[in-house]
């Protein structure tokens, strides 16, 4: 065959050659021996993905694609009398099934599939539908849509080899195949890979020996439950998740911003180390925040949902990225949770499964009605700090609420006086009139403003409109909060802060608008205005070095662009609606009309916008008012809002924030309202998180979106679930509350298989379904499907606690069989699916690299907090290899390099390369399965990063420290190590070879062994304690031989 | 996105091995267990299982290789290739109105005008097709190549619209056209990388790596990054201390104990190993080599306008055609400094200055060479410019409806011009190509059928055209 169809190989091909070694006929290999005669065809197996691949995509649920209104997809249409005569099947009698004689026929009109679908079944393969047909043509649903039940567990010959279920499913298939299963595993072999498989690290040599000397005989289970109990297993098996919620650090596409989401990421490591039950697990990441009483962690949870890009770079329109974002989310439940691919049907329905696209976007509608928010959380320790803070200040008001005991009687009153003291103001509906549609603006109900998409970081807004008013006085800013915003502003900078470097209102008749005056205000009041500080210079500086410097809302109008209004009142109370009033000299109506062009300069960013340094408004809003007497109101808006509900329909909650600021107008409490606001500041920051909020306010609705282009919506749809798939629970609300809890019911189809299957994967390198983001028709077949589904109700019995479902797997023969194959094995079971051995396969690229720390002894093993810097290549994060300046700040201080690569910040377009070399997803979409490559670009990784060389340093000195005196020791201790077994004699001889000709050439200077273990300013990088000083000589010999250890395949292997 | 081992269940990991084992792997294999192991009657077929072998095309090539100019952030046509005196008469005017119904923009308001262009256009070379004056070298070429004037894509934000002109959709997550050359035709050198990229111009592309990802094909496929100056790629250097017999004797260290590894446990990928390892070796030793533009004479540099250790849209020009001519099939040469909103007219004469005169010395420099007959060569953006004006008088924002694209070489018909926008410039009104047809024309040129080179993923046939209605531009075939 030509060389070039290896690229052509048709799915159908391909189909034959795994049913050759599949059940059913499962005796038959795919040397090509004949299918035996006697085994009736299984249709599950054999008919049906011959069907999905040939015929549905014409014959299937795709209503709008279906040829001849024939559905060859369900059972009453297979065998109904169609339009144009005929039965598409009658069972027993091929030769009058329709569907048969349009296979056979040699008129080419009448062919099926037809030439030009570039589909085509082989003789074989149409033998295989006439024999299904003769031979009753049986029929049943696709697999992965009728829900587990617990199969009963096979017959097997070699009882005494079955150490649980698992073995007894593993082992009959291979008994059916003729095969038996490989010896177990060396000890230490078998130690290595569970430590691999449970926490991603090596066990110490001292782990090593202590593991040899127990001979209770309970050695491995013990050892099994140690490791389901460290923290490292959560760190495991996180990035397994992580890929499928395609974590990362910041927001891809052209900006690339560093997003705040590692608290997701922590989470997700915690929930799995105490064994969050795996519906509970999928619950709090789609819905957390609606929870009648949410924790932190199940708001932090919903971060799940945020992991898609954002897409702020000049020019977008948000609504049409935060549709891509949808679809998205839409893709990572399909592939992560349901173990299904919608993700076709934004545009049509499914070709293949039984889901509409009209059923797509019910589900959508279920999720649609978020806000995406970012809020402030705070660690364990931060959380006790605020409870002492919060304590106090309780402490205090109860002293001032003692020391008046008629506080209540006052307070009214002062209510009452205030209560209606504000002038009318008229909200203006100005418009952007700037020019530029970078920064995108919408006006909300209340005539407010929003900023969204591209936050231009310095930069003046222009808003424009003409009114007709006949006096003008005073102008009125309002910022406002709004749950969009970072911490939910009132502005777009990381905090939700915002700087105000100048106000400016330009006014013209309507008749002569271009004749524009400026407006002078005598009067500029605002209810709050920091103390002139200078801004954060990591942050907001400007390209010209210096910073700006808040204060005073004075500032906003002193036609100096360096010093603006700035509202930061510290953690907390920073971030609540503010306004400022502008009285003008005079009026400034012109009595034909008036046009007004207000100038919002906001030069306080930062130099960099393609980072997190802007300080824009983020909603605001702009009114007017004939009065001249006027100031900001001193009452926040919160108040306001609560003095609209009568006072005996107040709660406690609503009380306490009125009198919380009645209390700073009471003279005689100044010390103690001083007291408070100095408690405030000691309030901890905490760290954003990118979470998920609905909405209560303006429920959004979702519409059936025409090819999936959100400019033509068409009608709208209510949430609702796909028929295929488990119902609704009943009388709940249409929410993604109960969405949540529909997908991880106990009676989905897919979502417990889905969830073993990716274990089995994880353990064996392959899913028991090898296509784990696609059980549906089109997905390849189960190898064991009586295990998948055995291990999907074993998962729900079992609470769906996933450390049960792993310590199942590891105690059973299956996994704990040695990985050597041969090569008839190799040539019967390429891909080792009937698991005659186990599983060797080289680890993900972050177990590549903490392997390498974790064998050095280098390894921080420090969990959780923000992403870490590893060395890198700094002209990957500038320009030209980079659109924008990206930070990538060098931990070289301290050991912060050395941290597990979980750790490692993920820039979504700039990878961290030595992960990138070994196939780690970027976060681009959802990944269930990688790839797992094995290039020269690894071996150059490997062989010649930075990094990896620091650690052939590390366990060099290791090994000279603890590898006893003798050469052979010290080679066994580090191959130990790294391997975890002893050499051999053929492996000690080439190693000490090694030295010996490299101990020469050292010796003879040849090899400069100062170079080869200082950095580039001469320093020894791994540096060797005081006592017992280590020559360079020996340093750089032993540096020599650790690094060809390190880069032995076997080092990078699971085996 | 690096996420796919199932399409490689075509591919017995068995005859991987052998093929590099036996073909590509240069240390000894006597006595090892391997004979058994890789039965010869398999190595025929194995050979077209080496992910990076080469493979024969669906049909006779034109073009065996692929230079691809790619001027990120949004040339403007109206400046450089199409002609709309029109344009200048309507200079201030609204554009008519049914024009700018459902038009969806990035920056500009409604409200924009007309804006004349800004360079004086004049025809050139035999075929007499005009080009502005900011092209005075291309003229020079302009008779071997041809003008799509008529290009068309659906993003007007550069990072979506760049993934789409590089992957087909502007969604992230599809393989890049380079991936998919080199699934579909292998590499000629196995001791280069087969798709080679650079990053010139003020700063990387807007859509970042995605643009030479492999998507769902195998991570082999994707691009590998090179320097224009210093390491030109990541770790190809030996750390410091460790000279080449160090490294050799390491690397003979570790294949032997890989080998007896292999001998126990015979797993085939620790043949793969033991052979990445040496074409790690290879490459060190070769690449600096390729890269080293010393070599070139004077005459070459001055032709290009590159100079040897400063890094250059010309160098990497200049370095495209060294790694193409040692086997490498895909290089991309990303230039991102093309996105005028203002300054156009400086901002353009700059950019042709920096770069005009390689891309012409490219063409020049293949058909000496004899290699610009199967090396195809091509230039443009992700998309045009608006015949509005952003801010002042000096910019143009996004435009999706209408660009251009010249090719040359590689089987494509010189001295012409194809498609035609209306008289604004805003659509392109005649023979529209769309980015899929581009795609299309692309692999055709490389003997590659863009309905057939496909590969199964999430249940479908997965194309670079995805499921648009792609045609081959046959009118630009020579």
């Amino acid at each position: 065959m030509p060389a070039s169809l290896a690229i052509t190989v048709s799915r159908l091909a391909f189909l034959v050659s795994v049913l050759l070694i599949l059940p059913a006929s499962g005796r038959v290999n795919c040397a090509g021996e004949k299918v035996g005669e006697k085994q009736p065809v299984d249709f599950a197996l054999q008919i049906r993905p011959l069907l999905s691949d040939a015929c549905f995509h014409c014959h299937g649920p795709a209503e709008e694609d279906r040829e001849a209104d024939l559905r060859l997809d369900v059972k009453s249409s297979l065998f109904t009398p169609v339009a144009e005569g005929g039965i598409p099947i009658v069972p027993g009698k091929p030769e009058q099934s329709l569907i048969y004689k349009r296979l056979m026929t040699d008129d080419p009109d009448l062919q099926m599939p037809p030439a030009d679908s570039g589909k085509k079944l082989s003789s074989e393969q149409k033998e295989l539908i006439r024999r299904w047909i003769a031979e009753g043509a049986n029929w049943s649903q696709h697999w992965a849509f009728v829900p587990p039940v617990r199969p009963a567990l096979p017959q097997v010959k070699n009882e005494q080899w079955v150490q649980n279920p698992i073995d007894a499913f593993v082992l009959h298939k291979l008994e059916e195949n003729g095969l038996s299963p490989a010896a177990k595993a060396d000890k230490l072999r078998l130690l290595r890979r569970l430590y691999l498989d449970l926490t991603g690290l090596l066990p110490s040599v001292r782990e090593i020996d202590q593991y040899m000397k127990d001979t209770s005989g309970h050695a491995y289970e013990k050892k099994v439950e140690e490791l389901l109990n460290s923290p490292h297993y959560g760190e495991k098996w996180a990035r397994h998740w992580l890929d499928a919620a395609r974590y990362s650090d910041s927001d891809g596409f052209e900006k690339d911003k560093p997003r705040f989401v590692w608290n997701y990421r922590d989470w997700v490591v915690r929930s799995l180390n105490r064994d969050l039950p795996y519906n509970q697990f999928l619950i709090e990441q789609l819905a957390g925040d609606m929870f009648e009483h949410p924790t932190q962690d199940q708001i932090i949870a919903t971060g799940f949902l945020r992991n898609s890009m954002l897409n702020e770079e000049g020019g977008v329109d948000p609504e049409q990225f935060r549709m891509e974002a949808m679809f998205d989310r839409m893709d990572a439940i399909g592939k992560s949770i349901l173990g299904l691919t919608i993700q076709c049907c934004q545009c049509h329905s499914h070709k293949y499964d039984p889901i509409t696209q009209t059923e797509y976007y019910r589900m959508f509608a279920f999720i649609n009605n978020g806000y995406e928010h970012n809020t402030i959380v705070y660690s364990p320790e931060e959380e006790l700090q605020i409870a002492g803070i919060n304590g106090q200040i309780r402490e205090i008001e109860a002293k001032m609420k003692q020391d008046l005991p008629d506080w209540r009687q006052r307070m009214r009153q002062w209510e009452q006086s205030v209560k209606n003291d504000q002038p009318a103001w008229k909200v203006l509906a100005v418009k952007n009139s700037t020019g530029s549609n970078s920064q995108r603006y919408y006006t909300q109900s209340d005539g407010s403003i929003l900023s969204q998409g591209y936050a231009p970081s310095r930069f003046t807004g222009q808003f424009a409109v003409t009114v007709d008013d006949k006096k003008m006085n005073a102008i009125r800013l309002e910022l406002l909060v709004d749950p969009r915003l970072p911490a939910n502003g009132p502005g777009r900078g990381l905090n939700g802060m915002v700087a105000l470097s100048e106000f400016k209102l330009y006014v013209s008749s309507a008749k002569t608008p271009d004749k524009k005056q400026l407006v002078k205000f005598v009067k500029v009041t605002a209810d709050y205005g920091n103390q002139p500080q200078h801004l954060s210079p990591d942050l907001y500086m400007a390209a010209d070095g210096t910073t700006g410097i808040t204060g005073p809302v004075s500032f906003a109008v002193d036609n100096d662009n360096k010093t603006a209004w700035g509202i930061d009142a510290g953690p907390v109370l920073r971030n609540q609606s503010r306004k400022a009033v502008f009285v003008a000299e005079k009026n400034f109506a012109f009595p034909e009309g008036t046009r007004l062009e207000f100038h919002l300069v906001q030069m306080h960013g930062g130099w960099n916008s393609n980072d997190n340094q802007t300080l824009n408004l983020g909603r605001f809003r702009i009114s007017v008012t004939d009065r001249k007497d006027v100031v900001a109101d001193p009452v926040p808006a919160a108040v306001r809002k609560i003095f609209e509900i009568p006072p005996e329909k107040r709660t406690e909650q609503q009380n306490e924030t009125v009198f919380s600021y009645w209390r700073t107008t009471v003279p005689r409490w100044k010390t103690e309202n001083e007291k408070i606001a100095r408690l405030w500041k000691l309030h901890p920051e905490g760290t954003m998180q990118l979470v998920m909020m609905e909405r209560t306010d303006e429920p959004r609705d979702t519409y059936f979106l025409d090819r999936g282009d959100f400019l033509k919506p068409k009608q709208k749809v209510t949430p609702g679930v796909p028929s295929i798939l488990n119902p609704l629970p009943k009388n709940e609300p249409l929410n993604r509350l109960t969405f949540a809890k529909w997908i991880a019911d106990r009676n989905s189809p897919t979502v417990a298989r889905a969830a073993v299957n990716r274990a089995w994967q994880a353990f064996f390198g392959r899913g028991i379904v090898a296509t784990s983001e696609d059980l549906g028709s089109q997905g390849e077949a189960p190898t064991h499907p009586e295990l998948l589904d055995w291990l999907a109700v074993e998962l729900m019995d079992n609470g769906w606690s996933m450390k049960k479902l792993h310590r199942l797997i590891v105690l059973s023969a299956t996994y704990q069989q040695s990985s050597k194959t041969t090569p008839q094995l190799l040539e019967k079971d390429p891909y080792n699916r009937l698991l005659a051995h186990g599983p060797r396969f080289r680890v993900d690229g972050e177990i590549v690299r903490d392997i390498a720390l974790s064998a050095s002894g280098l390894i921080n093993l420090q969990m959780g907090g923000p992403g870490v810097y590893p060395p890198s290549a700094s002209f990957l994060y500038l320009p030209p290899a980079s659109y924008g300046y990206k930070k990538w700040p060098e931990e070289l201080a301290g050991n912060q390099k050395y941290r597990r690569a979980l750790y490692t910040f993920r820039y979504r377009s700039v990878p961290y390369p030595v992960l990138k070399n070994f196939d780690t997803p970027n976060g681009d979409a959802s990944c269930v399965r990688r790839d797992r490559s094995n290039t020269p670009l690894q071996a150059l990784t490997t062989m010649n990063e930075k990094l990896f060389l620091e650690c052939a340093q590390g366990l060099a000195l290791k090994t000279i420290q603890q590898g006893g005196k003798k050469d052979t020791d010290r080679i066994s201790f580090a191959f130990r190590c790294c391997l975890t077994r002893s050499p051999s004699k053929e492996e000690l001889k080439i190693l000490t070879d090694l030295l010996n000709a490299q101990r020469k050439r050292i010796a003879s200077g040849e090899i400069d062994a100062v170079k080869l273990i200082t950095d580039e300013a001469g320093n020894r990088v791994v540096v060797p304690p005081a006592r017992g000083k280590i020559k360079d000589s020996e340093m750089a010999l032993w540096t020599i031989l650790a690094r060809v250890i390190l880069n032995l395949d076997e080092t990078i292997c699971k085996g | 996105m690096n996420c796919q081992t199932y399409l490689h269940r075509h591919e017995n990991p068995l005859h991987r091995a052998r093929r590099w084992f036996l073909q590509d792997c240069a240390v000894g294999l006597g006595g090892i267990a391997m004979a058994d192991l890789l039965g010869k009657q398999a190595q025929a077929k194995a050979a077209a299982q080496n992910p990076l072998a080469p493979r024969k095309p669906h049909f006779a090539p034109k073009a065996k290789r692929v230079i691809y100019l790619f001027m990120a952030g949004g040339p403007s046509h109206l400046e450089m290739f199409d002609n709309k005196p029109k344009l200048t008469e309507y200079n201030g005017k609204l554009p008519p109105a049914e024009l700018m119904k459902g038009y969806r923009s990035a920056f500009i308001m409604p409200g924009a005008t007309l804006l004349g262009p800004k360079f004086k256009f004049a025809k050139h070379g035999q075929c007499g097709t005009e080009l502005s004056e900011v092209l005075p070298n291309m003229a020079k070429v302009v008779d071997e190549i041809a003008i799509i004037k008529s290009m068309k894509t659906t993003a007007f934000n550069h990072a979506p619209a760049q993934i789409e002109m590089n992957t087909g959709r502007p969604q992230f997550g599809r393989p890049s056209m380079g991936a998919w050359t080199l699934y579909g035709l292998g590499s000629e050198s196995q001791n280069l990388p087969g798709y080679v990229v650079f990053s010139t111009g003020t700063k990387g592309p807007s859509g970042g790596s995605s643009n030479w990802g492999s998507g769902f094909l195998p991570t082999t496929y994707q691009g590998v990054q090179f320097r224009g100056s210093g390491e030109p790629v990541m770790y190809l250097s030996n750390p410091k201390g460790i000279d080449t017999r160090l490294q050799r004797d390491s690397l003979d260290a570790i294949n032997a104990l890989n080998r007896i590894q292999l001998d126990q446990v015979q797993d085939p990928e620790i043949a793969t190993r033991i052979n990445s390892f040496e074409m790690a070796f290879r490459m060190q030793a070769e690449t600096p080599d390729v890269v080293d533009l010393n070599q070139e004479t004077k005459q070459t540099l001055e032709l290009y306008g590159a100079e040897p250790g400063k890094p250059s849209f010309a160098n990497s020009c200049l370095l495209a055609r060294r790694l193409v001519e040692k086997g490498t099939r895909f290089v991309q040469i990303f230039h991102e400094a093309w996105d005028q909103h203002g300054g156009l007219t400086a901002g353009i004469r700059k950019n042709c200055k920096d770069t005009e005169q390689a891309c012409a010395a490219l063409i020049m420099d293949l058909k000496e060479r004899g290699m610009l007959d199967d090396t195809l060569v091509i230039w443009g953006g992700e998309f045009g410019r608006t015949p509005m004006v952003q801010g002042g008088n000096d910019g143009r924002d996004h435009h999706p409806n209408a660009f251009s694209v010249w090719m040359a070489g590689g089987g494509i018909k010189g001295g012409i011009t194809y498609g035609v926008t209306d008289e604004l410039g805003f659509n392109a009104v005649e023979d529209i190509v769309h980015t899929y047809d581009l795609h299309a024309t692309i692999l055709h040129l490389l003997g590659l059928d863009c309905h057939n080179l496909s590969v199964q993923f999430q249940g479908l046939d997965q194309k670079l055209i995805g499921v648009a209605p792609a045609r081959v531009v046959t009118e630009l075939l020579a």
